[in-house]
């Protein structure tokens, strides 16, 4: 079958279509979180927060560009969210428990993309695109973006548990209980961000090794693991309502992932 | 569907018991929070160096009476939750359900004691905000302190399975006990550091 033909059937009639889409946007988000935040804005790893006015000024002064440029991108991209997370609640929906916990998900983790990644947006964006601005109003909207961005760990705190507690009582299988322990640390690192509220130097300050260093191992492990979680869910998805079969043997599995399903 | 026969609770107790006690996919929590644990640590440890004298100071402000009593609480605890753990694999439920109060009960005297201790410091000018050392000590503590809490629930879950004849899950009581026993060993490092190490 040719690689067009493939693809096509792929778009047209694939039984999974909408949940590899949604897995593929959560890939390409990924990535372009990591590389926007981090490459092109550099607004990650955060600065220190207990900077002097100056040295805030001078440090949008380092990133207008970049600033202006990424975020842009950022609010282009920021919708993407939306297939994600219902992914994200579709395992849960696909669990034996009840809905309930799917959609505490969805809401929690819509609500959190706003402070989270738009308002940070914002402000960052405020801050860099009037180099003439009162300099102390531009170390307000850095105290503000960065405040914003440490302010969603809360949600992502009882977002962790929501899914734990899914996991644990889940009789379907979807994924394996491990992964909801892990969403204990990541919990737990999440709440280790509450001191960034009180301190401005250490390493609970929100650039701390403690509240950003170690939380952003163990967040970026279990991002990675629950997104290989999700596609092994995605391959061994049956639209049924009971347990999800196991992982079929690899030469089968390439076939359940695309074209194979059209025989 | 046959899977769920094949993968009924009894097949997957006996199958998972043979390699190590409780699920195995707690052990991986095990792994992690001792990964993540190694981390606060060494953030400790290099602060430590870095400004030894303070530390120095500070800990000599700790009581080290309360230190060895929390860690003689936790240590009964789990030698509560290992009887707990052996009761319940001969079927002597009524005795494991005894060694599972017993091992709340020593929770419950470790939390006091923890409580008191951070009233006394507290109350002595020794907070959170004070010094570098402090912030680590109740960094440290607290977090300890917030998997006890939780052990509380996970105990809960023992004495559950434990209650009836229905439940009994063996597989469950002792996953259960890894937890606690993760608790306590998590103790025992931050003990070692936070009021012995000089």
């Amino acid at each position: 079958m040719s690689l067009l033909r493939r693809v096509l059937w792929n778009v047209r009639d694939h039984p999974k279509r909408e949940l590899w889409f949604a897995w593929w946007v959560m890939v390409i988000f990924y990535q372009l979180y990591g590389v926007l935040f981090f490459l092109v804005t550099r607004v990650q790893p955060p600065p220190s927060p207990a900077w002097s006015t100056p040295m805030v000024v001078q440090w949008f002064d380092a990133r207008h560009y970049g600033i202006l440029a990424g975020f842009g991108i950022v609010f282009l991209i920021s919708g993407l969210c939306a297939p994600m997370n219902a992914l994200l609640a579709y395992s849960m929906r696909r669990m034996s428990v009840s809905q309930i916990f799917g959609y505490s998900y969805l809401v929690m983790y819509s609500l959190s993309a706003i402070p989270g990644m738009l308002v940070m947006a914002i402000a960052m964006t405020a801050g860099a695109m009037r180099p003439d601005r009162d300099p102390e109003m531009i170390r307000w909207l850095y105290d503000f973006a960065f405040l914003s961005f440490s302010g969603t760990m809360g949600v992502f705190m009882i977002g962790s548990l929501v899914w734990l507690v899914a996991i644990l009582l889940d009789k379907n299988d979807v994924f394996p209980k491990w992964f909801g322990y892990l969403g204990l640390c990541n919990a737990l690192t999440e709440f280790v961000v509450a001191p960034a509220w009180i301190f401005q130097r250490g390493v609970f300050a929100w650039n701390g090794a403690i509240a950003w260093w170690i939380n952003m191992v163990v967040f970026v492990t279990y991002t990675a693991c629950f997104i290989v979680l999700l596609r092994r869910m995605i391959v061994r998805e049956d639209f049924g309502t009971g347990r999800l079969p196991d992982l079929p043997p690899k030469p089968e599995r390439s076939e359940a992932d695309s074209v194979g399903a059209m025989q | 569907m046959t899977n769920l026969q094949e993968g009924s609770p009894t097949e997957a107790e006996r199958q998972a018991t043979r390699f190590v006690p409780g699920q195995p996919d707690m052990w991986v929590f095990v792994l992690f929070e001792s990964l993540l644990f190694t981390g606060y640590f060494s953030v400790y440890l290099v602060g430590r160096i870095q400004n030894r004298e303070l530390y120095l100071q500070s800990q000599a402000a700790l009581d080290l009476r309360f230190g060895v009593f929390n860690t003689i609480a936790l240590l009964l605890s789990s030698w509560a939750i290992a009887r707990c753990v052996q009761a319940s694999r001969e079927g002597a439920y009524r005795d494991a359900l005894r060694d599972a109060f017993l091992t709340i009960g020593f929770g419950v005297a470790f939390l006091v004691s923890k409580v008191l201790e951070w009233g006394k410091e507290i109350r002595l000018g020794n907070t959170f905000t004070s010094n570098e050392f402090f912030q680590h000590f109740f960094f440290l503590t607290s977090i300890h302190l917030l998997h006890l809490l939780i052990g509380f629930i996970v105990m809960g879950v023992a004495v559950y399975q434990l209650w009836s004849p229905a439940r009994r899950s063996q597989l469950l009581v002792e996953t259960c006990a890894t937890y606690w026993h993760t608790v306590d060993f998590l103790w025992v490092l931050i003990f070692a550091l936070l009021y012995v190490v000089r």
